[in-house]
């Protein structure tokens, strides 16, 4: 299957994305798993009891002996992790966002980044995942954090072909990387014989009037609202940024030269997360107009992912309306 | 059960004041931890001359033992025991507290030969070890790891959980030193938090356990030589010591945990060294 989207054709993307197969990027990431396992023997798995909702279930069949649970204590297990690495063990740590990120953040700098040590974070159930479970598990930071790590790579997919690779792609960097990981089911975006480039964006779509820089289910929706702007006579730029660190700088700035504004979009905190990264780019070298559309420095409140999104102005209709007003 | 002789003891005290003098003569450039350096020198002395299987000549020699401080403070201890084995030349060791030195307070992996893991920051040390116990078993390798904890350090939750994933897992190729010396920062362990009972709390773990006096070569050698105590067991030797062991105005002073010192008290507090080493090899002898 070819890429959905056609870069010349506007209007293109949101015509198929309503024909769209929906896929878990939880299932793509576990059958990733599974295969780097049969490639390389260096692979293993560390759960925080976190495997059977993680993409690890499968893994732990069919290599137990490379399947190690040290149950609910991530300071511990991101220790362990790191202490694997350092025997040539490419070790993939997985627990909810906030226990993977936030409760073991120093184990994360001192013990992977400093080191600079291979092991790969999967950060599950980013964004409004599981927003019914409060802010706890909502954890709209983790981007904020990681960020501000040297050595870290981040990578945050939008669609099954894009979690399929980045697995295969963390496992070739030398270094840690945290992989935000969505429940959500994700329209395909890519087709299969998509190719994940570390460090690249892509432009799902071209246009003259703004860009639009979105990363995991923003894309999607960054997508579907260009189609609204242009059907108000706003041609929009979307581009897919899911390496947040590092930034693809060249596509923002050869972007923003063209359309002289940019808007980003995240399921996440403004505060240092995809908008501050690209803002960091565009403050030094081409200072355009910008909006960063996400969530404004708050604890959110809780309710199921569609209220959310359309709460905090993050569907398709919302986008669109906050980029009128922003060109208005 | 395996003795050492007095002759062996000799050597051993010889060479952890050999390296309390030198560690000394780092502190010219005004400060260091030495308090619990010298508590868990004769600990180290002990692990890189009798017990770990490894190769000054080759630190990364995969079949090697590892070592792991956790207590990563401590390392001047370290650093003087690797220049003592030949890991590095002497001199490096008196580039201690300048501008990017090798020798920096807490100890950096990628900085010095021989140091297994970066540390500084308490708590980390036993859930990595614990990995590099288990790669082993992956591995199909024989390679032990040791690890030195502080008892302050013991108040840190990351150790009970590794303390609790090395028994699930049982790990016996690990084991860890606690050197208790019963001081930290601010005071007395037992009055700021206290950690005790550290052989009880290890055993309720899962843990092998023995007590032994961190000062008797002989006591170290012996338990640091029977581990694993029970097979299928990770094992714990809780060291008594005293901080800063050998320099008698500053043992069991809590204000030596990090000492501030004038260049011109180094002579004196060497002579005081030498003094400590020449009763103990008397004692000896005797």
């Amino acid at each position: 299957m070819q890429n959905n989207i056609d870069n010349k054709k506007a209007g293109a993307a949101a015509i198929n994305l309503q024909q769209a197969v929906i896929e878990d990027p939880r299932k793509r990431f576990s059958d990733a798993l599974v295969e780097l396992g049969a490639k390389n023997s260096n692979v293993i798995y560390v759960s925080c009891d976190s495997s059977l909702g993680a993409s690890g279930a499968e893994f732990n069949k069919r290599y137990p002996e490379r399947h190690f649970e040290f149950g609910i204590a991530e300071q511990n297990a991101m220790g362990e992790a790191a202490g694997f690495a350092t025997c040539g063990k490419i070790p993939f740590i997985a627990a909810y966002v906030p226990f993977v990120t936030l409760r073991c953040f120093e184990q994360i700098r001192d013990d992977l980044c400093k080191p600079k040590l291979s092991v790969k974070i999967m950060g599950n159930n980013c964004g409004f995942s599981v927003s019914a479970l409060g802010p706890t598990h909502t954890v709209l930071e983790d981007v904020s954090v990681m960020r501000s790590l040297p050595n870290m790579t981040i990578l945050s997919p939008c669609d099954g072909p894009e979690y399929y690779q980045a697995a295969f792609a963390a496992a070739e960097i030398d270094g840690p990387v945290y992989i935000r990981i969505h429940r959500t089911k994700t329209k395909k975006i890519h087709g299969d014989d998509f190719r994940l480039k570390v460090g690249r964006g892509e432009i799902l779509r071209e246009g003259t009037d703004i860009t639009l820089i979105a990363c995991s289910t923003m894309v999607a929706n960054a997508l579907e609202a260009s189609s609204i702007l242009e059907n108000k006579g706003i041609s929009a730029e979307v581009i897919n940024m899911s390496t947040i660190k590092p930034v693809d700088r060249e596509l923002i700035l050869a972007s923003s030269s063209k359309t002289k504004k940019v808007a980003t979009v995240e399921e996440h905190s403004i505060v240092n997360g995809l908008g501050t990264a690209v803002a960091d780019v565009l403050i030094k070298e081409n200072p355009v107009k910008m909006k960063m559309i996400g969530i404004n420095d708050l604890f959110a409140t809780v309710g199921d992912y569609g209220e959310m999104i359309e709460y905090y102005g993050l569907s398709p209709a919302g986008i669109a309306a906050s980029i009128e007003e922003f060109l208005r | 059960m395996q003795q050492l002789s007095g002759k062996d003891i000799s050597e051993l005290i010889e060479s952890s004041y050999r390296c309390r003098k030198n560690i000394l003569k780092m502190m010219r450039q005004g400060e260091g931890h030495i308090g619990g350096a010298f508590s868990s020198l004769d600990i180290l002395t002990v692990i890189y001359n009798k017990i770990l299987r490894h190769d000054p000549k080759n630190p990364k020699w995969a079949d090697r033992d590892r070592f792991i401080l956790s207590a990563g403070h401590k390392c001047l201890a370290l650093y003087a025991v690797l220049a003592d084995q030949g890991y590095f030349k002497e001199e490096i060791l008196y580039t201690y507290n300048t501008f990017d030195t090798p020798v920096a307070m807490h100890p950096e992996e990628k900085r010095l030969p021989g140091i297994e893991f970066s540390t500084g920051s308490l708590g980390h040390g036993l859930p990595v070890a614990n990995a590099i116990a288990l790669a082993a078993r992956l591995d199909k390798k024989d390679y032990r790891v040791f690890v030195i904890l502080g008892d302050g350090e013991s108040a840190e939750g990351s150790v009970w959980e590794a303390a609790m994933a090395a028994a699930h897992h049982k790990t016996d190729n690990l084991t860890v030193i606690i050197d208790r010396n019963g001081l930290q920062v601010n005071g007395r362990t037992s009055e700021i938090m206290d950690s005790s009972p550290l052989e009880e709390k290890f055993k309720a773990f899962g843990w092998a356990v023995q007590t032994v006096d961190g000062h008797d070569f002989n006591r170290i050698y012996q338990a640091l030589a029977s581990v694993p105590f029970t097979r299928g067991k990770p094992s714990c030797i809780v060291a008594d010591t005293i901080k800063c062991k050998g320099l008698p105005f500053g043992e069991d002073n809590f204000q030596f945990h990090h000492w501030h010192c004038e260049a011109s008290e180094i002579d004196n507090a060497i002579n005081l060294v030498e003094g400590q080493m020449g009763k103990e090899l008397d004692k000896v002898a005797k």
